[in-house]
């Protein structure tokens, strides 16, 4: 580790880190302090002041008690868990035999799956809300579920190749000698090491999913089906014609909360899984 | 068949009516014509008509599911919520289904497509557009139905309606439910404490935007990110003002005709609006905001006059500060002396064609149309419906009140509701923005609309 | 154990592994985006139930559309200006938070994460509040400084107000790649720096010859990455934010697409844009790798 040793250049640097430290850190204080106010304050004062006394705390219960989050929160929890499990599932299966084993066709599916990546989503909206239609599974939290998983795989499989590419080889050949089946050696060996790059697969999923928003918006038109941040959108496009911007920062803050807690929460998995991921 | 039963279940038309009618029903029919004979006598009374059509509608036997689509945006859903409560109580035996909110119209669409849509649908906010739904064979041919069609008072429909339904090559697919203006909108409380004048026409608007300005307060602001309330408050009465006030000009341009658009009425209304622009008149703040950002600057008197419809005071009565006092015009850009133009913004309701229960539907038309249901609108949404009879005596504000004698002053003039073609109307929109500041020229607007005209033709 | 039957149990494995993904993502995903892609070649309004065969209309229209090419720019001024904001600033924290020795990296690195976390539709909505001319952030600070009230509409600029859109992009994006960054450069064995400190080398020239060299298949990655997410999925952000306005200045492909497919009722149009936008894509990502490809150098 070599040491800054200028110290002209030691502070600039750190001015900068600091400079963006709370470019990052102010504006979810910023939501916070908004949520507190009242409509004239925020043409009254500056934008960073304080908000007045008394604190409108019910900005908060105003939003949560109007709108039914505790079911949202639940529907997003299971919709999230739900595609991030089976999406892991289907991907990892694939990537392992496309990392491992050469059979026909194997580098073009491969290339099918990366290059799906470059496909753009919004294509297939009405496409899909017909699909769905026909297999009754809309507004349905299944529909939704099978919908993200597959919008997954995609990444999932991109990524988790070049992880088992990664593996040593040696490893495998053991577990077959030692009799283990390829099922055997897959769920027993393969797995169990190739953990940190599912915790990246999945750890970018639960947050891509989590905040999705269009699909969820095409294929739920059910309130009590919604996922949190179709309801965001329903709510916002309510405060367009009843101006109510405490509350809406107020639900802006509601909902950045939990992927902020997941996030503080998991936050060494996230580090070491993108780290796992990315460096083969 | 199934419109006769209604015209049977009415009630209110004459004995001899209910008699034939009751001939053709099936047995089904003709049980529930039974009460309907007997309703005439009832008839006698006055005010008797509502209680009894009721009874005489739940004669029919509504049945089934009845779903509702409705926009929830500036008039709220107050109504709503008490027109589908009492429809309810009158037809028990129909499952009344509401699908509303203010997102409800991206929310169904699939539906739509998808050949599952709700039975009634109203038409108004972003996402649905009454020419494309036509276009798309959406809505139900009313043509017949409305000629003929009464209310639960035995009123003929069309001769209460305000405003007539728009027509499409000759056929009605919906009813205007909602009437309403754009115009111009001030403080009155401000006016009068800085000794301004109120704007009559082009000329004193001007005049009172120079002290308005030297005032310190920036004049004119708008909606930007949705320049339609800036064409339907200004440019549009304007070219009608130009045009001798002959608003054909406008049925023209939505026929996508060319010739209107180069007329030079179009160039002498967007002339008006340069000028607002040279003058430094519009605040620079609009191009880049929605509706409630520039109202709410509005509101706090930063800005003198905001073109908008008559749902601003209600959409923004918990913001309205203490002592504001709503001046409205329909339209500032006529000569002196000359005609106030009021360009309406109605909202429409309509059958969709692959509704499953268009029998109730209709009923529901019906009974909507009612006076009891127009004042009731007018008290709960703050907006004038589209249904003649005096409101004076009603709970509606006061502004709804004033508004109305504007619509029906002889001597304004009423420019019916205009649907434009969607590319041209985007057309329309981006060119006014981009002459607002100063990124094209008059004629420059009339090439780029007419050049989108020309391809939808 | 005879050959035949190991060979058979093999294949059986792989395609247990193989098939029901491939299904699962053939319904799912292949299917509707070749429907989608299929009705490029109509005029169809998206909901009617008639839709008429155009051929190649629709791409022909496409060529005369003057929005069309503004979205195209629009979208390579965002790939372009995402790139190298990105890529320069996430380097550079990654490059400080390693090798600087700096105190409290830890802990700089853990909250520059924060902006990924959020949902774009938030970030969005927060920066309209930055913008925003009258009560927003940016002009209530600037005033600090000047006698009069500064009233800049930073998202109604007659030309170029793409450009205000790239700040949030930027910052929402920089913690991922920069993390990114950080794993790979964690991973160049210390003895590499200390040889070439020992050797006279100084934090530019150990930055320029072993830092970039070594990282360079993770530059690579996130470069493909974000042009990708960004002629994908930029138009969120420029629907919450401006929807294309103020008169298409800061339209690009996606918001286009949505603005025909489900505003102007152009189901078939937009289909067709999505058709270019896949084609834009597969392009840029080949053009890309040429570019990038000889600069790699295996670490081992």
């Amino acid at each position: 580790m070599t040491v800054i040793k200028n110290p002209i250049a030691k502070l600039i640097f750190y001015a900068i880190l600091f400079v963006w430290g709370i470019s990052v850190l102010y504006p979810l204080l910023w939501t916070l302090l908004d949520a507190l106010k009242d409509n004239q304050q925020f043409f009254r004062n500056a934008p960073w002041s304080l908000p007045e006394f008394p604190l409108l705390w019910s900005n908060f219960s105003y939003v949560w008690s109007k709108y039914n989050f505790s079911t949202y929160f639940v529907n997003s929890l299971v919709v999230t868990a739900g595609s991030t499990g089976l999406g892991l599932l289907l991907s990892a299966t694939t990537a392992y035999v496309l990392a491992r084993y050469k059979f026909r066709g194997s580098s073009s599916l491969y290339l099918l799956y990366v290059s799906s990546m470059m496909i753009p989503f919004v294509l297939a909206l009405i496409p899909l809300f017909f699909l769905m239609n026909s297999m009754n599974l809309i507004n349905t939290k299944l529909g939704l579920i099978v919908v993200y998983a597959s919008s997954v795989l995609a990444f999932g499989i991109f990524v988790l190749v070049g992880f088992f590419r990664s593996l040593p080889k040696e490893l495998e050949e053991a577990a077959i000698v030692d009799g283990a089946s390829y099922y055997g050696t897959f769920f027993r060996v393969m797995l169990p090491l190739s953990q940190p790059g599912l915790i990246t697969i999945a750890i970018v999923n639960v947050l891509n999913i989590w905040n999705e928003y269009i699909v969820g918006t095409i294929l739920i038109n059910d309130p009590s089906q919604y996922t949190l941040p179709v309801e965001i959108g329903v709510m916002q496009a309510e405060m367009q014609y009843r101006t109510e911007w405490g509350p809406l920062f107020a639900a802006l803050f509601i909902t950045i909360v939990p992927v902020l807690l997941m996030y503080i929460f998991f936050q060494r998995q996230i580090a070491s899984g993108i780290t796992a991921g990315a460096v083969k | 068949m199934i419109m006769k039963k209604k015209f049977a279940a009415l009630g209110i038309s004459a004995i001899l009516a209910a008699v034939t009618l009751a001939g053709c029903g099936s047995s089904k029919n003709e049980a529930s014509n039974s009460p309907s004979a007997s309703a005439p006598a009832a008839t006698e009374s006055a005010s008797a008509p509502a209680s009894e059509t009721a009874s005489a509608d739940n004669a029919v036997k509504l049945t089934g599911d009845f779903e509702i689509q409705y926009f929830v945006g500036g008039y709220g859903d107050k109504w709503w919520k008490k027109v589908i409560a009492d429809f309810q109580a009158a037809n028990p035996d129909l499952k009344v289904k509401e699908s509303g909110g203010p997102k409800i119209n991206d929310q169904m669409k699939p539906r739509w497509i998808g050949g599952n849509p709700p039975d009634f649908v109203y038409i108004d906010g972003a996402g649905l557009n009454d020419r494309q739904m036509v276009e798309d064979g959406q809505l139900e041919d009313l043509t017949e139905w409305l000629k003929d069609a009464k209310n639960i008072d035995g009123d003929l429909i069309t001769d209460i309606l305000a405003q007539p339904a728009q027509q499409f090559d000759g056929k009605v697919y919906n009813i205007p439910l909602v009437l309403n203006s754009w115009g111009v909108f001030w403080n009155k409380a401000l006016f009068k404490e800085k000794g301004w004048t109120e704007p009559t026409d082009f000329q004193s608007f001007l005049d009172v935007s120079d002290k308005i300005k030297a005032g310190g307060i920036t004049p004119f602001i708008h909606t930007g990110k949705y320049p339609y309330y800036i064409n339907g408050s200004i440019l549009y009465p304007a070219i009608v003002s130009a045009n001798n006030n002959d608003f054909s000009i406008l049925q023209d341009m939505a026929a996508n005709k060319v010739e209107a658009y180069e007329s030079p009425a179009v160039l002498a209304a967007l002339n008006k609006i340069v000028a607002l622009r040279d003058k430094g008149f519009i605040d620079k703040a609009s191009i880049q905001i929605n509706h409630t950002d520039s109202q709410m600057l509005f509101l706090q008197n930063k800005d003198a006059f905001i073109p908008n419809g008559l749902w601003l005071p209600n959409e923004m009565s918990k913001d309205i500060p203490e002592g504001f006092d709503f001046g409205f015009i329909p339209s500032v850009t006529q000569e002196a002396g000359g005609k106030v133009v009021a360009n309406t913004s109605t909202a429409t309701v309509a059958i969709a064609k692959n509704g499953k229960n268009k029998e109730a539907a209709k009923a529901f038309l019906q009974f909507i149309f009612s006076k009891a249901q127009a004042s009731q609108w007018a008290e709960l949404s703050g907006a004038p419906s589209n249904i003649k009879g005096d409101i004076s005596s009603s709970n509606a504000p006061n502004f709804v009140k004033d508004a109305a004698k504007y619509l029906t002053d002889p001597n304004t003039v009423v420019i019916p509701t205009i649907t434009y073609n969607a590319d041209v109307d985007k057309a329309m929109m981006d060119a006014t923005d981009a002459l607002t500041i100063s990124k094209i020229t008059p004629e420059e607007w009339v090439k780029r609309v007419t050049d989108v005209v020309k391809k939808v033709q | 154990m005879n050959s035949g039957t190991a060979k058979w149990q093999r294949n059986v494995f792989i395609a247990s592994f193989i098939i029901p993904t491939l299904l699962f993502f053939g319904v799912f995903t292949i299917y509707p985006v070749l429907q989608g892609l299929y009705y490029s070649f109509f005029d169809w309004s998206g909901m009617s139930d008639n839709k008429t065969f155009v051929g190649l209309d629709n791409f022909k229209e496409l060529f005369h559309d003057p929005i069309v090419w503004r979205a195209i720019g629009n979208d390579y001024f965002l790939v372009a200006g995402k790139v190298v904001g990105i890529m320069a600033i996430a380097t550079f924290f990654a490059v400080a938070l390693t090798r600087f020795g700096f105190r409290m990296a830890g802990f700089f690195r853990s909250i520059f994460f924060i902006p990924n976390v959020i949902s774009v539709v938030v970030i969005g909505v927060l920066w309209n509040f930055i913008y925003n001319p009258q009560i927003g952030f940016l002009n209530a600070f600037l005033s600090l400084f000047t006698q009069e009230q500064v009233t800049i509409t930073w998202l109604g600029f007659t030309n170029h107000t793409i450009w205000m859109l790239l700040p949030p992009a930027i910052w929402a994006g920089i913690g991922f790649y920069m993390i990114l960054l950080i794993a790979a450069i964690q991973s160049i064995p210390a003895s590499y720096y200390e040889a070439a400190s020992l050797e006279g080398a100084g934090q530019w020239r150990q930055f320029r010859d072993i830092t970039i060299p070594l990282v360079w298949e993770q530059i690579k990655v996130s470069v493909l990455n974000i042009m990708m997410t960004t002629l994908n999925g930029s138009f969120v952000i420029v629907w919450i934010m401006t929807e294309g306005g103020p008169d298409n200045s800061t339209q690009v492909m996606g918001s286009y697409l949505y603005q025909m497919a489900f505003r102007q009722y152009h189901f078939g149009y937009g289909a067709s844009i999505g058709f270019i936008i896949l084609v834009l894509s597969l392009i840029t990502t080949i053009i890309l790798q040429r570019l990038m490809r000889h600069e790699t150098v295996e670490m081992s």
